[in-house]
Protein backbone atom coordinates (compact mmCIF):
# COMPACT_ATOMS: atom_id res chain seq x y z
CA UNK A 1 0.00 0.00 0.00
CA UNK A 2 0.91 3.62 -0.35
CA UNK A 3 2.94 5.00 2.53
CA UNK A 4 2.33 8.53 3.80
CA UNK A 5 5.16 10.84 2.86
CA UNK A 6 4.73 12.95 6.00
CA UNK A 7 5.92 10.12 8.23
CA UNK A 8 9.61 9.96 8.96
CA UNK A 9 11.50 6.72 8.61
CA UNK A 10 11.33 4.53 11.73
CA UNK A 11 10.90 7.48 14.10
CA UNK A 12 7.81 6.25 15.92
CA UNK A 13 5.16 3.57 15.86
CA UNK A 14 3.03 3.87 12.76
CA UNK A 15 -0.06 5.99 13.27
CA UNK A 16 -1.03 6.81 9.67
CA UNK A 17 -1.98 3.46 8.25
CA UNK A 18 -1.38 2.78 4.56
CA UNK A 19 -4.22 4.60 2.76
CA UNK A 20 -7.13 2.25 2.10
CA UNK A 21 -8.18 2.02 -1.53
CA UNK A 22 -10.97 4.38 -2.55
CA UNK A 23 -14.42 2.83 -3.01
CA UNK A 24 -15.72 2.46 -6.57
CA UNK A 25 -19.08 4.13 -5.92
CA UNK A 26 -20.22 6.64 -3.32
CA UNK A 27 -22.52 5.59 -0.49
CA UNK A 28 -26.12 4.84 -1.47
CA UNK A 29 -28.57 7.55 -0.40
CA UNK A 30 -32.33 7.79 -0.35
CA UNK A 31 -33.97 11.05 -1.45
CA UNK A 32 -30.52 12.51 -2.00
CA UNK A 33 -29.74 13.08 1.67
CA UNK A 34 -30.42 10.09 3.92
CA UNK A 35 -27.85 7.28 3.73
CA UNK A 36 -29.25 3.84 3.01
CA UNK A 37 -27.53 2.39 6.08
CA UNK A 38 -29.86 4.45 8.26
CA UNK A 39 -32.84 2.46 7.03
CA UNK A 40 -31.08 -0.81 7.59
CA UNK A 41 -30.18 -0.11 11.23
CA UNK A 42 -33.18 -1.91 12.71
CA UNK A 43 -33.38 -4.79 10.21
CA UNK A 44 -31.68 -7.20 12.66
CA UNK A 45 -34.30 -6.39 15.28
CA UNK A 46 -37.44 -6.17 13.16
CA UNK A 47 -36.69 -8.52 10.26
CA UNK A 48 -37.02 -7.75 6.57
CA UNK A 49 -40.08 -8.42 4.38
CA UNK A 50 -41.05 -7.10 0.97
CA UNK A 51 -43.10 -4.25 2.45
CA UNK A 52 -40.66 -3.26 5.16
CA UNK A 53 -39.01 -0.81 2.76
CA UNK A 54 -41.50 2.06 2.77
CA UNK A 55 -44.92 1.26 4.16
CA UNK A 56 -44.05 0.16 7.65
CA UNK A 57 -40.50 1.52 7.71
CA UNK A 58 -39.86 3.04 11.10
CA UNK A 59 -37.95 6.03 9.84
CA UNK A 60 -40.65 6.98 7.38
CA UNK A 61 -43.13 6.83 10.25
CA UNK A 62 -40.79 8.94 12.35
CA UNK A 63 -40.30 11.44 9.56
CA UNK A 64 -43.98 11.81 8.77
CA UNK A 65 -44.89 12.07 12.42
CA UNK A 66 -42.23 14.62 13.11
CA UNK A 67 -43.25 16.78 10.17
CA UNK A 68 -46.94 16.67 11.09
CA UNK A 69 -46.09 17.46 14.71
CA UNK A 70 -43.97 20.47 13.77
CA UNK A 71 -46.66 21.80 11.42
CA UNK A 72 -49.68 21.23 13.61
CA UNK A 73 -48.13 22.68 16.74
CA UNK A 74 -46.80 25.58 14.67
CA UNK A 75 -43.31 24.98 15.91
CA UNK A 76 -42.41 25.41 12.26
CA UNK A 77 -44.57 28.27 10.98
CA UNK A 78 -45.38 28.30 7.27
CA UNK A 79 -44.60 31.80 6.08
CA UNK A 80 -43.25 33.48 2.97
CA UNK A 81 -39.82 31.96 3.47
CA UNK A 82 -41.33 28.50 3.12
CA UNK A 83 -42.30 29.32 -0.43
CA UNK A 84 -38.93 30.91 -1.12
CA UNK A 85 -37.28 27.78 0.26
CA UNK A 86 -39.53 25.53 -1.82
CA UNK A 87 -38.67 27.45 -4.97
CA UNK A 88 -34.94 27.28 -4.22
CA UNK A 89 -35.20 23.59 -3.33
CA UNK A 90 -36.96 22.76 -6.58
CA UNK A 91 -34.31 24.67 -8.56
CA UNK A 92 -31.56 22.77 -6.75
CA UNK A 93 -33.23 19.39 -7.24
CA UNK A 94 -33.84 20.11 -10.91
CA UNK A 95 -30.24 21.18 -11.37
CA UNK A 96 -28.85 18.10 -9.65
CA UNK A 97 -31.12 15.70 -11.51
CA UNK A 98 -30.44 17.24 -14.90
CA UNK A 99 -26.75 18.08 -14.70
CA UNK A 100 -25.63 15.61 -12.06
CA UNK A 101 -24.60 12.77 -14.40
CA UNK A 102 -22.76 15.16 -16.73
CA UNK A 103 -20.81 16.73 -13.90
CA UNK A 104 -19.99 13.32 -12.47
CA UNK A 105 -18.82 12.14 -15.90
CA UNK A 106 -16.64 15.25 -16.20
CA UNK A 107 -15.06 14.60 -12.79
CA UNK A 108 -14.48 10.97 -13.74
CA UNK A 109 -12.95 12.08 -17.02
CA UNK A 110 -10.52 14.38 -15.20
CA UNK A 111 -9.46 11.55 -12.94
CA UNK A 112 -9.19 9.13 -15.85
CA UNK A 113 -6.98 11.54 -17.77
CA UNK A 114 -4.68 11.78 -14.78
CA UNK A 115 -4.56 7.99 -14.53
CA UNK A 116 -4.02 7.64 -18.27
CA UNK A 117 -1.01 9.96 -18.16
CA UNK A 118 0.56 7.90 -15.42
CA UNK A 119 -0.36 4.71 -17.24
CA UNK A 120 1.42 5.95 -20.37
CA UNK A 121 4.59 6.52 -18.39
CA UNK A 122 4.25 3.12 -16.77
CA UNK A 123 3.65 1.36 -20.09
CA UNK A 124 6.61 3.15 -21.66
CA UNK A 125 8.88 2.10 -18.84
CA UNK A 126 7.58 -1.46 -18.94
CA UNK A 127 8.11 -1.65 -22.70
CA UNK A 128 11.62 -0.31 -22.50
CA UNK A 129 12.39 -2.77 -19.73
CA UNK A 130 11.04 -5.74 -21.70
CA UNK A 131 13.03 -4.61 -24.73
CA UNK A 132 16.22 -4.37 -22.74
CA UNK A 133 15.56 -7.83 -21.27
CA UNK A 134 15.20 -9.26 -24.76
CA UNK A 135 18.35 -7.49 -25.90
CA UNK A 136 20.20 -8.91 -22.94
CA UNK A 137 18.99 -12.43 -23.75
CA UNK A 138 20.10 -11.95 -27.33
CA UNK A 139 23.51 -10.86 -26.18
CA UNK A 140 23.73 -13.92 -23.98
CA UNK A 141 22.84 -16.13 -26.93
CA UNK A 142 25.48 -14.38 -28.99
CA UNK A 143 28.17 -15.13 -26.44
CA UNK A 144 27.41 -18.85 -26.80
CA UNK A 145 28.62 -18.78 -30.34
CA UNK A 146 31.77 -17.00 -29.29
CA UNK A 147 33.98 -20.10 -29.61
CA UNK A 148 32.72 -20.76 -33.13
CA UNK A 149 33.51 -17.21 -34.03
CA UNK A 150 37.00 -17.47 -32.61
CA UNK A 151 37.64 -20.76 -34.41
CA UNK A 152 36.55 -19.24 -37.68
CA UNK A 153 38.79 -16.28 -37.07
CA UNK A 154 41.68 -18.49 -36.16
CA UNK A 155 41.16 -20.52 -39.32
CA UNK A 156 41.10 -17.34 -41.33
CA UNK A 157 44.31 -16.15 -39.86
CA UNK A 158 45.98 -19.54 -40.36
CA UNK A 159 44.89 -19.60 -43.98
CA UNK A 160 46.25 -16.16 -44.55
CA UNK A 161 49.56 -17.12 -43.02
CA UNK A 162 49.71 -20.31 -45.04
CA UNK A 163 48.90 -18.46 -48.24
CA UNK A 164 51.54 -15.92 -47.53
CA UNK A 165 54.07 -18.59 -46.78
CA UNK A 166 53.33 -20.47 -49.98
CA UNK A 167 53.53 -17.32 -52.00
CA UNK A 168 56.94 -16.60 -50.63
CA UNK A 169 58.00 -20.18 -51.23
CA UNK A 170 56.91 -19.90 -54.84
CA UNK A 171 58.75 -16.67 -55.18
CA UNK A 172 61.92 -18.20 -53.83
CA UNK A 173 61.63 -21.20 -56.13
CA UNK A 174 61.07 -18.97 -59.12
CA UNK A 175 64.01 -16.80 -58.33
CA UNK A 176 66.32 -19.77 -57.84
CA UNK A 177 65.06 -21.39 -61.06
CA UNK A 178 65.72 -18.16 -62.91
CA UNK A 179 69.24 -17.95 -61.78
CA UNK A 180 69.90 -21.66 -62.54
CA UNK A 181 68.25 -21.28 -65.97
CA UNK A 182 70.57 -18.41 -66.61
CA UNK A 183 73.58 -20.50 -65.88
CA UNK A 184 72.23 -23.42 -67.95
CA UNK A 185 71.51 -21.12 -70.86
CA UNK A 186 74.94 -19.68 -70.52
CA UNK A 187 76.51 -23.14 -70.65
CA UNK A 188 74.39 -24.16 -73.66
CA UNK A 189 75.34 -21.04 -75.45
CA UNK A 190 78.97 -21.60 -74.75
CA UNK A 191 78.76 -25.21 -76.01
CA UNK A 192 76.92 -24.19 -79.14
CA UNK A 193 79.40 -21.50 -79.87
CA UNK A 194 82.24 -23.93 -79.39
CA UNK A 195 80.54 -26.40 -81.76
CA UNK A 196 79.90 -23.83 -84.41
CA UNK A 197 83.35 -22.52 -84.11
CA UNK A 198 84.77 -26.04 -84.43
CA UNK A 199 82.53 -26.79 -87.42
CA UNK A 200 83.52 -23.62 -89.09
CA UNK A 201 87.13 -24.29 -88.39
CA UNK A 202 86.88 -27.84 -89.73
CA UNK A 203 84.98 -26.65 -92.81
CA UNK A 204 87.51 -24.01 -93.39
CA UNK A 205 90.42 -26.37 -93.08
CA UNK A 206 88.74 -28.96 -95.31
CA UNK A 207 87.81 -26.40 -97.91
CA UNK A 208 91.31 -25.07 -97.87
CA UNK A 209 92.75 -28.55 -98.46
CA UNK A 210 90.40 -29.36 -101.31
CA UNK A 211 91.95 -28.47 -104.76
CA UNK A 212 89.74 -28.00 -107.78
CA UNK A 213 90.57 -31.32 -109.49
CA UNK A 214 89.81 -33.75 -106.68
CA UNK A 215 86.69 -31.69 -106.04
CA UNK A 216 85.37 -32.29 -109.58
CA UNK A 217 86.20 -35.99 -109.38
CA UNK A 218 84.46 -36.38 -106.06
CA UNK A 219 81.38 -34.53 -107.34
CA UNK A 220 81.07 -36.90 -110.41
CA UNK A 221 81.52 -39.88 -108.20
CA UNK A 222 78.79 -38.58 -105.88
CA UNK A 223 76.43 -38.12 -108.75
CA UNK A 224 77.01 -41.67 -110.06
CA UNK A 225 76.52 -43.03 -106.54
CA UNK A 226 73.31 -41.10 -106.21
CA UNK A 227 72.02 -42.50 -109.53
CA UNK A 228 72.80 -46.00 -108.45
CA UNK A 229 71.05 -45.41 -105.15
CA UNK A 230 68.06 -44.00 -106.95
CA UNK A 231 67.81 -47.08 -109.14
CA UNK A 232 68.02 -49.40 -106.14
CA UNK A 233 65.40 -47.44 -104.22
CA UNK A 234 63.03 -47.40 -107.25
CA UNK A 235 63.49 -51.13 -107.52
CA UNK A 236 62.70 -51.50 -103.84
CA UNK A 237 59.67 -49.35 -104.17
CA UNK A 238 58.23 -51.42 -107.05
CA UNK A 239 58.80 -54.57 -105.05
CA UNK B 1 -48.28 40.83 11.09
CA UNK B 2 -45.99 43.84 10.95
CA UNK B 3 -43.24 42.27 8.97
CA UNK B 4 -40.20 44.35 8.31
CA UNK B 5 -38.49 43.12 5.18
CA UNK B 6 -35.16 44.41 6.39
CA UNK B 7 -35.11 42.17 9.44
CA UNK B 8 -33.30 39.55 7.38
CA UNK B 9 -30.33 41.93 7.11
CA UNK B 10 -30.05 42.54 10.85
CA UNK B 11 -26.86 41.11 12.30
CA UNK B 12 -27.90 37.79 13.84
CA UNK B 13 -28.01 37.62 17.63
CA UNK B 14 -29.43 34.59 19.41
CA UNK B 15 -30.15 34.94 23.10
CA UNK B 16 -27.60 37.67 23.37
CA UNK B 17 -24.82 35.78 21.54
CA UNK B 18 -23.78 37.48 18.33
CA UNK B 19 -23.61 34.89 15.55
CA UNK B 20 -21.97 37.01 12.87
CA UNK B 21 -18.64 35.19 13.25
CA UNK B 22 -20.35 31.84 12.84
CA UNK B 23 -22.28 33.07 9.83
CA UNK B 24 -19.07 34.30 8.23
CA UNK B 25 -16.95 31.26 8.96
CA UNK B 26 -19.49 28.46 8.49
CA UNK B 27 -19.37 28.46 4.67
CA UNK B 28 -15.73 27.40 4.96
CA UNK B 29 -17.02 24.01 6.11
CA UNK B 30 -18.65 23.39 2.76
CA UNK B 31 -15.40 22.91 0.91
CA UNK B 32 -13.05 19.99 1.27
CA UNK B 33 -9.59 19.97 2.69
CA UNK B 34 -7.04 18.87 0.07
CA UNK B 35 -6.16 15.21 0.71
CA UNK B 36 -2.95 13.33 0.24
CA UNK B 37 -4.72 10.90 -2.06
CA UNK B 38 -3.57 10.96 -5.64
CA UNK B 39 -6.90 10.18 -7.34
CA UNK B 40 -9.41 12.14 -5.28
CA UNK B 41 -13.15 11.84 -4.96
CA UNK B 42 -15.40 13.55 -7.54
CA UNK B 43 -16.14 16.52 -5.32
CA UNK B 44 -12.50 17.08 -4.52
CA UNK B 45 -11.50 16.76 -8.17
CA UNK B 46 -14.13 19.27 -9.25
CA UNK B 47 -13.15 21.68 -6.49
CA UNK B 48 -9.47 21.62 -7.42
CA UNK B 49 -10.39 21.93 -11.09
CA UNK B 50 -12.53 24.99 -10.31
CA UNK B 51 -9.77 26.59 -8.27
CA UNK B 52 -7.08 25.89 -10.85
CA UNK B 53 -9.11 27.08 -13.83
CA UNK B 54 -10.27 30.27 -12.09
CA UNK B 55 -6.73 31.04 -10.93
CA UNK B 56 -5.44 30.56 -14.45
CA UNK B 57 -8.19 32.69 -15.98
CA UNK B 58 -7.75 35.52 -13.52
CA UNK B 59 -3.97 35.63 -13.57
CA UNK B 60 -3.10 34.77 -17.18
CA UNK B 61 -3.17 38.41 -18.35
CA UNK B 62 -1.25 39.63 -15.32
CA UNK B 63 2.50 40.08 -15.04
CA UNK B 64 4.35 37.42 -13.04
CA UNK B 65 5.07 39.92 -10.28
CA UNK B 66 1.38 40.14 -9.44
CA UNK B 67 1.05 36.37 -9.11
CA UNK B 68 1.82 36.86 -5.42
CA UNK B 69 -1.77 38.07 -5.09
CA UNK B 70 -3.16 34.77 -6.41
CA UNK B 71 -3.86 33.25 -2.99
CA UNK B 72 -5.58 36.37 -1.69
CA UNK B 73 -7.75 36.91 -4.72
CA UNK B 74 -8.84 33.34 -5.39
CA UNK B 75 -9.56 32.64 -1.74
CA UNK B 76 -11.59 35.85 -1.63
CA UNK B 77 -13.54 34.65 -4.65
CA UNK B 78 -14.34 31.25 -3.13
CA UNK B 79 -15.26 32.93 0.15
CA UNK B 80 -17.70 35.30 -1.52
CA UNK B 81 -19.22 32.62 -3.77
CA UNK B 82 -19.95 30.26 -0.88
CA UNK B 83 -21.34 33.02 1.32
CA UNK B 84 -23.58 34.31 -1.45
CA UNK B 85 -24.87 30.87 -2.45
CA UNK B 86 -25.57 29.74 1.10
CA UNK B 87 -27.42 32.98 1.76
CA UNK B 88 -30.03 32.02 -0.83
CA UNK B 89 -31.40 29.29 1.41
CA UNK B 90 -34.30 30.34 3.66
CA UNK B 91 -33.71 31.45 7.21
CA UNK B 92 -30.03 32.23 6.58
CA UNK B 93 -28.04 35.39 7.06
CA UNK B 94 -25.78 36.63 4.27
CA UNK B 95 -22.88 38.68 5.57
CA UNK B 96 -22.24 40.16 2.13
CA UNK B 97 -25.50 42.10 2.33
CA UNK B 98 -23.77 44.36 4.86
CA UNK B 99 -21.97 47.31 3.32
CA UNK B 100 -19.40 47.36 6.10
CA UNK B 101 -18.47 43.77 5.30
CA UNK B 102 -17.89 44.42 1.62
CA UNK B 103 -16.12 47.73 2.13
CA UNK B 104 -13.73 45.92 4.47
CA UNK B 105 -12.63 43.83 1.47
CA UNK B 106 -12.84 46.47 -1.24
CA UNK B 107 -11.12 49.46 0.36
CA UNK B 108 -7.86 47.88 1.60
CA UNK B 109 -7.38 45.85 -1.59
CA UNK B 110 -7.98 48.85 -3.86
CA UNK B 111 -5.77 51.08 -1.73
CA UNK B 112 -3.02 48.46 -1.84
CA UNK B 113 -3.08 48.39 -5.65
CA UNK B 114 -2.96 52.20 -5.86
CA UNK B 115 -0.08 52.48 -3.41
CA UNK B 116 1.86 49.74 -5.21
CA UNK B 117 1.32 51.56 -8.49
CA UNK B 118 2.45 54.89 -7.08
CA UNK B 119 5.49 53.41 -5.41
CA UNK B 120 6.87 51.17 -8.18
CA UNK B 121 5.86 53.00 -11.36
CA UNK B 122 4.42 56.46 -10.49
CA UNK B 123 4.58 57.82 -14.01
CA UNK B 124 2.72 54.86 -15.42
CA UNK B 125 0.14 55.08 -12.62
CA UNK B 126 -0.50 58.77 -13.27
CA UNK B 127 -0.64 58.10 -16.99
CA UNK B 128 -3.79 56.06 -16.41
CA UNK B 129 -5.55 59.28 -15.47
CA UNK B 130 -5.55 60.38 -19.10
CA UNK B 131 -6.83 58.08 -21.86
CA UNK B 132 -4.95 58.00 -25.15
CA UNK B 133 -5.63 60.43 -27.95
CA UNK B 134 -7.91 62.87 -26.15
CA UNK B 135 -8.38 66.31 -27.69
CA UNK B 136 -6.13 68.83 -25.84
CA UNK B 137 -9.09 70.99 -24.86
CA UNK B 138 -10.66 68.22 -22.80
CA UNK B 139 -7.50 67.27 -20.87
CA UNK B 140 -8.13 69.22 -17.61
CA UNK B 141 -11.73 68.08 -17.35
CA UNK B 142 -10.81 64.52 -18.17
CA UNK B 143 -8.11 64.35 -15.53
CA UNK B 144 -10.56 65.49 -12.89
CA UNK B 145 -13.11 62.95 -14.08
CA UNK B 146 -10.58 60.14 -14.13
CA UNK B 147 -9.37 61.02 -10.64
CA UNK B 148 -12.91 60.95 -9.32
CA UNK B 149 -13.46 57.60 -11.06
CA UNK B 150 -10.28 56.29 -9.48
CA UNK B 151 -11.29 57.41 -5.99
CA UNK B 152 -14.79 56.03 -6.32
CA UNK B 153 -13.61 52.51 -7.19
CA UNK B 154 -13.65 51.04 -3.67
CA UNK B 155 -17.09 52.47 -3.05
CA UNK B 156 -18.26 51.04 -6.36
CA UNK B 157 -16.84 47.62 -5.58
CA UNK B 158 -18.42 47.43 -2.15
CA UNK B 159 -21.75 48.92 -3.08
CA UNK B 160 -22.09 46.80 -6.21
CA UNK B 161 -21.87 43.58 -4.24
CA UNK B 162 -24.04 44.85 -1.39
CA UNK B 163 -26.72 46.29 -3.63
CA UNK B 164 -26.97 43.25 -5.87
CA UNK B 165 -27.33 40.82 -3.05
CA UNK B 166 -29.61 42.99 -0.95
CA UNK B 167 -31.85 43.66 -3.89
CA UNK B 168 -32.00 39.99 -4.77
CA UNK B 169 -32.89 38.95 -1.24
CA UNK B 170 -35.50 41.66 -0.94
CA UNK B 171 -37.10 40.62 -4.21
CA UNK B 172 -37.26 37.00 -3.12
CA UNK B 173 -38.86 38.07 0.14
CA UNK B 174 -41.38 40.33 -1.56
CA UNK B 175 -42.46 37.86 -4.20
CA UNK B 176 -42.73 34.98 -1.75
CA UNK B 177 -44.78 37.20 0.58
CA UNK B 178 -47.07 38.05 -2.31
CA UNK B 179 -47.44 34.37 -3.12
CA UNK B 180 -48.04 33.54 0.53
CA UNK B 181 -50.72 36.19 0.85
CA UNK B 182 -52.51 35.36 -2.41
CA UNK B 183 -52.53 31.59 -2.22
CA UNK B 184 -55.73 31.51 -0.17
CA UNK B 185 -57.56 34.18 -2.17
CA UNK B 186 -56.43 33.90 -5.83
CA UNK B 187 -54.53 30.60 -6.20
CA UNK B 188 -54.01 31.11 -9.93
CA UNK B 189 -52.17 34.38 -9.40
CA UNK B 190 -50.25 32.68 -6.64
CA UNK B 191 -49.15 29.99 -9.10
CA UNK B 192 -48.00 32.61 -11.58
CA UNK B 193 -46.15 34.35 -8.81
CA UNK B 194 -44.67 30.97 -7.92
CA UNK B 195 -43.34 30.63 -11.45
CA UNK B 196 -41.83 34.09 -11.15
CA UNK B 197 -40.28 33.04 -7.86
CA UNK B 198 -38.72 30.00 -9.53
CA UNK B 199 -37.17 32.11 -12.26
CA UNK B 200 -36.00 34.62 -9.73
CA UNK B 201 -34.31 31.87 -7.75
CA UNK B 202 -32.40 30.80 -10.85
CA UNK B 203 -31.42 34.42 -11.43
CA UNK B 204 -30.30 34.87 -7.85
CA UNK B 205 -28.08 31.80 -8.01
CA UNK B 206 -26.46 33.21 -11.13
CA UNK B 207 -26.12 36.69 -9.64
CA UNK B 208 -24.55 35.32 -6.47
CA UNK B 209 -21.78 33.63 -8.42
CA UNK B 210 -21.32 36.39 -10.97
CA UNK B 211 -21.09 39.18 -8.41
CA UNK B 212 -18.36 37.41 -6.48
CA UNK B 213 -16.44 36.78 -9.71
CA UNK B 214 -16.86 40.38 -10.85
CA UNK B 215 -15.60 41.73 -7.53
CA UNK B 216 -12.48 39.67 -7.82
CA UNK B 217 -12.04 40.31 -11.54
CA UNK B 218 -12.11 44.06 -11.03
CA UNK B 219 -9.56 43.78 -8.26
CA UNK B 220 -7.29 41.82 -10.59
CA UNK B 221 -7.79 44.49 -13.26
CA UNK B 222 -6.80 47.25 -10.84
CA UNK B 223 -3.79 45.14 -9.98
CA UNK B 224 -2.91 44.71 -13.64
CA UNK B 225 -3.06 48.46 -14.15
CA UNK B 226 -0.72 49.20 -11.32
CA UNK B 227 1.81 46.37 -11.35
Amino acid sequence: GLVQASRGLHTSSQCLAPMPPMPEHGGKVRHGIFPEELFQLLYPKTGVTECSNITFSLFYMLGTGLLVYLLSKEIYVINHETYAGLAMLSVIVYGVKKFGPQVAAYADQLNDEKLAKAQVVKDLTLNSMTESIENEKKEQWRTEGRSLLFDAKRNNVAMLLETNYRERLHMVTNEVKRRLDYHVALQNLKRRMEQEHMINWVEMSVVSTISPQPEKESITKCISDLKALAKTSQAKATV
Amino acid sequence: MALNFFDQFMTPIYMGIPLITLATLMPRLTFLQPTSQWTTSRFSTLQSQLLNSSTYQLFAPLSPKSHHWALLIVSLMIFLITINLLGLLPYTFTPTTQLSFNMAFALPAWLATVIIGLRTQPTHAFAHLLPESTPPLLIPILIIIETISLLIRPLALGVRLTANLTAGHLLIQLISTAMFTMIHTIPLMAMLTGTLLLLLSILEIAVAMIQAYVFVLLLSLYLQENM
